[in-house]
């Protein structure tokens, strides 16, 4: 369908949103990422049965330790949808672009570039 | 074992076409997937969501066993299997030969848009002029006359609309590739003869097709006609039938008999159509009434054109032949139109509604309706429109409409967030499936659906609002009228197009409204060995029984090949040993797609490279042209052959295009898969970001910055991959099978014709189940020749043994190897190796303590009824009234499921009643007769015959009394709005079917059972035979209350199933699959119950978390939840995780 998206964001591939790693999108965040959004089958409909509930538990813990540290969880989302549906893809990627636009540059890759 | 070895012709590819396909080619054989569209799936290529979830979740019919032969994509979008040859626009036009060699000639329609030569930049798209209704979207869009059939499809070629397109050739004129001939000069050989007497016509035809590039000459005569044909070849004629002297059909016949090849198409006035049919049986290819359009005329030139362009092929032998041709749909604009199809604008088929949902229409999602984007707030469904109607020649059931329009119902109120209304207007709620009913009754109860009983009989438009005003009648007879913004029709079905044809051709009989015909007890087997029917081609099915029925006809094609000695397709290539890189650096080689000269127009490749090569595992740099094209790709495999590179790194565009030529390569060159990685560049994308067409410094900077990262992430995953051979498991090649009825039995033989041994264990004496008591079916066929027929070839055959009175008391083990326990009632306890387990342990008519059931001899079961008919112990002479009643304890809490087959049985026991006695009085008591599918006509039968049905509520059930030895059934009579009162001779209760699976059974194979006690597939609609736990799969009544066809269906399902794993020696793993270093593990075992599939086990003797690789999917949850990182997963480890993170922000 050749849509477009946001320039900016990085896919990364993983078999299942239920292989997401706290430690992983913690270690995107510390590596200058704004934002961080996993996107996953629609709930229900886990190709692997129910990976997608374990990573929406996961983003929620996530969230609460971005928001701990200062980094804000707003940062970490989960969206779901259906792997035919590319126009709601492109969608999601606007839209998270458009939240972490607002919402500014990490405060991590600020505080490194003021300690550089 | 050497591998069996065959070749599968697979007609049509929508869900069935693709399940068969599967199945044939898990097992090893070549499959040539065929449909005359230019796409896969059929209709569900329009339909986003399936109840029982309301989601699509096709994806879990992709491969388990072997998975990396497919690729794991998103089926909507491909298929993508290594032993699956996709053949679109094609079709079948003849078969020779006998079963198990059978000779196929196919026809590839011409494509003015070369597939393999287009990229989908869409740049045709826009500069092409026309514009169309969308059909893909019903019609609620529009396309250009140069298109995507269906937008999600990869690889997704433009196809062009020959109706609609004006040939003006500027779509040819702006492709980059020279993908598109449409211009005129192409058919400019197509020679046509025009022959007419009279002057005007012939010229202004001639002017016609010279405008769209057709050669053209006329005659005035047939014998000038004849004389030009002798000078020059023509490949079309087109000839007046009434002309002086010699007329069109003495031309036809002379012409045809010099020139055999010519087409020829006869021009007719009104009045002489009957000639015009004539002159097609000898040799005319077509004809036209005059006057016509311009348009009518061109179009079927161009058709004809396109016939002769699409030259048949050489035949190709295949073994067995899968009919999966699908169905049509009901166009409810046909005849009296009464609901305004075509004329209201809100007036929607149910399919129409589909894509109204889909959120991939343009929409974005919001509910609105075509006339005037009002939101939707009112919506009602017309059930049966275009089936159940005598009038109309449809006297069936379309199976799948009424589930259809409940989930429509929901999606649209989820999707409004319940700030829509939604009423649907039914005679029968059929709800027959597993799980339906339930389903059913939360949209009435959770989610407020209406459900009206009674029959629409107008709609009339309100001019202003453009509101629909429906006019019904409920079952009272009260007249109503309502208005809705919206009115869905749930259309019927009609045999597919070209279904009578295909069914000439391959030899195999329709039923009286033009659907295939399977044999007796059989859905898939025709009278013509070795050609099967899949899916919905002998009817609409719904997924569920599609993909069980598609699977049973891929054993019965794979039977055929296998007996007839199967050797057909090439022996699978031996190739060299896997080398061992475990001690060599990476030494990386990239390959880098430049598409065509896209890439080297911008900048250098080589500043590229340099990047790069900073990276020491990058071994070498190479730029490519074209890596999708057969050449490209070869100049790579030679790359590679000389170069010898111990990982390979392709950047290149829709990976998953090359999942079967990396396999092969790596076979090639000795690298296991997972050290060849490809990475989607994103070319098209990073250009479109450019602003102008010579990009500035920093433009360009910020391309290479980009490729370089999405290479480098790549590179990442690469350095670290584990260079080891993914695991294989032994498979023990024998089956074990529990339970001898009718599906048992089936399974167990289907096996061992595959040549593997089997195990059966009844606990009675006697095999056979149920059908020792069943005499016949609805359809009246005698279910002793089928039982008689398969206990005969099951008890001689040497690869079964038969336990009877025998049964499981404890199993151990996973796919592959299974240590089961039996206990014999005559042999004593001994224990059975197996590799995979099959449930059949049956189903019996459920008891019941309702209606004073023991409160009188004349108050009896179905099942009773049936034996006593059987043994002449009734005599329906004696009998005056009959009264039965359907849905006893069923289809309500704690039993809320339909049977599925009482009320065949009653329509069937009161035919029979009729038959010898049609004096007797018979009342049907029902709430909603399930006579689903074709059983619809012995419902018409019924009521034909006088048999009285009398519907019920479940608040206000008939009561049944017994005094003094006579029967009284009282009940209230909701057409007459009164108190009936029966005196009854016989009262028969239908009390459905409770499944015999005992618990620790379930328990025992780890499988479960839902809460009814039914086997729990691992997915009702796509995986329907198997348990999530790999290697055991179930079928018959334990698997859900079926009739006996059925039932069959689903035990060659399974046995199809478990051949696909049995014809194993050794199971591979996929290349993703999960890992454990015993060292780092703490037996903490958060793994195990992690694991969706079970694969992983605690070994209390090892003191070790053991995992079968071959039930991994590789999904990887144990891998995220191991708090020690001792469970990983190749591929993903945390190595390769934050070494891909880092590249994708350097």
């Amino acid at each position: 369908m050749r849509l477009q998206y946001p320039s900016d964001i990085k896919v990364i591939i993983i078999p299942c949103t239920g292989k997401i790693d706290i430690l992983h999108i913690l270690h995107a965040f510390e590596k200058g990422a704004d934002g961080v959004y996993v996107v996953g089958c629609m709930e229900g409909d886990c190709h692997y049965t129910n990976g997608n509930l374990r990573a929406r538990s996961r983003i929620k813990h996530i969230q609460k330790i971005l928001d701990t540290i200062g980094i804000g969880g707003e940062r970490a989302q989960m969206y779901n949808l259906s792997s035919n549906d590319g126009p709601r893809f492109a969608e999601i990627a606007v839209e998270m672009d458009e939240k972490i636009r607002k919402l500014g540059p990490n405060p991590i890759k600020l505080a490194q570039n003021t300690a550089a | 074992m050497k591998k069996k070895i065959g070749k599968a012709l697979v007609v049509g590819s929508g869900i069935s076409g693709i399940r068969a396909a599967l199945d044939l080619a898990e097992f090893g054989y070549g499959v040539i997937l065929i449909d005359r569209l230019p796409h896969i799936g059929g209709i569900l290529s329009q339909l986003d969501y399936q109840f029982p979830t309301d989601r699509c979740g096709m994806c879990k019919m992709l491969p388990l066993v072997d998975r990396d032969a497919s690729s794991q994509y998103c089926l909507r979008k491909g298929l993508f299997h290594e032993n699956i040859q996709i053949r679109l626009s094609t079709e079948l036009t003849s078969v020779e030969g006998e079963p198990g060699h059978f000779q196929v000639t196919l026809r590839q329609k011409p494509r003015l848009v070369d597939p393999v030569l287009c990229v989908g930049c869409g740049e045709c798209v826009k500069v092409c002029p026309v514009e169309v209704p969308d059909s893909f979207h019903a019609g609620m869009t529009t396309r250009k006359a140069i298109y995507l059939p269906v937008p999600h499809a990869i690889p997704n070629p433009y196809v062009i609309d020959m109706e609609a397109c004006t040939r003006c050739g500027d779509c040819e004129a702006v492709c980059p590739t020279d993908a598109i001939k449409v211009s005129e000069h192409i058919h400019r050989d197509f020679r046509v003869l025009v022959v007419d007497d009279e002057l005007i016509v012939r010229d202004s035809i001639k002017e016609w097709l010279e405008d769209e590039g057709f050669t053209v000459n006329v005659a005035a005569s047939g014998p000038e006609a004849l004389d030009i044909l002798s000078k020059q070849s023509y490949q079309l004629m087109l000839t007046d039938i009434k002309m002086p002297g010699m007329g069109g059909v003495e031309l036809l016949q002379k012409a045809k008999e010099d020139f055999p090849d010519i087409c020829v198409i006869m021009m007719t006035a009104y009045a002489t159509v009957e000639t015009a049919v004539e002159a097609m049986k000898i040799g005319a290819s077509d004809y036209l009434i005059k006057p016509f359009e311009p348009d009518n005329l061109i179009q079927m030139v161009f058709q004809k054109y396109q016939e002769h362009e699409a030259a048949s092929e050489a035949p190709i032998e295949v073994g067995a032949l899968v009919l999966c041709g699908g169905t049509a749909y009901f166009n409810p604009s046909e005849g009296e139109n009464t609901f305004g199809y075509g004329v209201y604008p809100n007036v929607v088929t149910s399919l129409d509604f589909e894509r109204i949902l889909s959120s991939a229409a343009l929409q974005q999602g919001r509910l609105v309706r075509p006339s005037d984007s009002k939101p939707l707030r009112k919506v009602a469904w017309f059930q049966c429109v275009g089936s159940r109607d005598i009038k109309i020649d449809a006297d069936f059931c379309s199976f799948v409409c009424c589930m259809h329009a409940i989930k429509e119902a929901l999606v649209a109120k989820e999707r409004a967030e319940d700030e829509l209304e939604a009423a649907i207007f039914y005679m029968d709620m059929r709800t027959f499936g597993k799980s339906f009913q339930r389903y059913r009754c939360q949209a009435e109860t959770k989610h407020g659906v209406r459900f009206e009983r009674g029959r629409v009989h107008s709609i009339i438009q309100d001019e202003a609002s453009g509101d629909l005003i429906v006019g019904h009648v409920d079952y009272t007879g009260t007249h109503k009228e309502e208005h809705f913004d919206m009115v869905v029709l749930s259309v019927g079905q009609r045999p597919a197009p070209g279904t009578a044809e295909l069914a000439e051709m391959v030899g195999i009989s329709l039923n009286q409204w033009g659907f295939c015909k399977a044999e007796p007890f059989s859905e898939t087997l025709t009278s013509q060995e070795g050609i099967l029917l899949g899916g919905s081609f002998s009817g609409l099915k719904d997924i569920n029984d599609s993909v069980i029925q598609a699977s049973a006809a891929a054993l019965a094609a794979s039977l055929v090949i296998h007996t007839t000695g199967g050797s057909l397709l090439l022996e699978p290539k031996s190739h060299e040993p896997f080398l061992d890189i475990s001690q060599e650096p990476p030494r990386v080689m990239v390959l880098v797609c430049t598409c065509g000269d896209t890439l080297s127009k911008l900048f250098d490749p080589q500043q590229l490279a340099r990047r790069l090569k900073t990276d020491p595992g990058v071994d070498r740099v190479f730029f490519l042209e074209q890596t999708c094209t057969a050449a490209g790709w070869e100049n790579l495999v030679e790359l590679v052959e000389k170069h010898k590179p111990n990982r390979i790194l392709i950047g290149a565009c829709i990976p998953y295009l090359y999942s079967r030529k990396t396999r092969e390569l790596g076979r090639r060159v000795g690298l296991v898969p997972g050290l060849i990685h490809v990475v989607n560049l994103r070319l098209m994308d990073q250009l479109s970001k450019l602003k102008d067409e010579t990009p500035s410094a920093d433009e360009i900077t910020a391309i290479i910055h980009e490729l370089s990262s999405i290479l480098g992430m790549g590179l990442a995953r690469l350095k670290w991959a584990d260079p080891t051979p993914a695991p294989r498991v032994k498979i023990f090649q024998q089956a074990l099978v529990v339970g001898g009825g009718i599906a048992g039995m089936t399974a167990a033989l289907a096996i061992a014709d595959h040549g593997f041994q089997v195990d059966l264990v009844e606990k009675e004496e006697m095999l056979g189940g149920n059908l020792t008591w069943l005499e016949r079916d609805l359809e009246g066929n005698i279910t002793e020749i089928i039982l008689e027929k398969t206990r005969h070839n099951l008890e001689k055959h040497p690869l079964i043994r038969v336990h009877t009175r025998s049964r499981v008391l404890g199993s151990y083990g996973q796919v592959g190897r299974f240590y089961t326990t039996i206990e014999d009632k005559a042999k004593g306890t001994f224990t059975l190796e197996h590799g995979v387990t099959i449930l059949a342990t049956g189903g019996m008519e459920a008891t019941t303590t309702s209606y004073n059931y023991d409160k009188s001899e004349a108050i009896i079961t179905q099942k009773e009824l049936e034996q006593k008919i059987n043994d002449n112990k009734l005599h329906p002479s004696q009998l005056e009234s009959v009264v039965m009643i359907q849905c006893v304890d069923s289809r309500e809490e704690p039993r809320n499921y339909c049977s599925r087959i009482c009320c065949d049985t009653s329509l069937k026991d009161a035919l029979c009643l009729k038959r010898q006695n049609p004096d007797i009085d018979i009342y049907i008591f029902y709430r909603d007769i399930m006579a689903y599918g074709f059983v619809e006509s012995y419902y018409t039968q019924a009521r034909k015959a006088g048999v009285i049905f009398i519907p019920y509520d479940v608040a206000e059930k008939p009561r049944v009394t017994v005094t003094d030895g006579s029967i009284q059934v009282t009940a209230s009579e909701p057409i007459i709005g009164q108190k009936i009162r029966l005196d009854a001779d016989l009262v028969v209760l239908a009390t459905g079917i409770v499944p015999t699976l005992p618990k620790d059974l379930a328990e025992a194979f780890g499988v479960t059972v839902d809460q009814d006690g039914f086997f729990q597939e691992a997915e009702t609609k796509w995986r329907p035979v198997d348990s999530i736990k790999e290697g055991v799969f179930a079928c018959g009544l334990a698997h859900s209350p079926r009739n006996i066809a059925e039932s069959i269906a689903t035990a060659r399902a399974a046995s199809q199933r478990a051949l696909r794993i049995l014809c194993h020696e050794h199971m591979p793993a996929g290349k993703v699959v999960a890992e454990i270093h015993h060292s780092l593990c703490s037996l903490c075992e958060q793994c195990i119950d992690a694991c969706p599939y079970g694969a992983r086990t605690l070994d209390l003797d090892l003191e070790k978390v053991i995992i079968n690789p071959a039930m991994c999917q590789g999904c990887g949850s144990c891998a995220t939840v191991c708090p020690n990182s001792a469970s990983t997963l190749v591929g993903f480890s945390d190595r390769q995780m934050l070494d891909v993170i880092d590249s994708a922000f350097e």
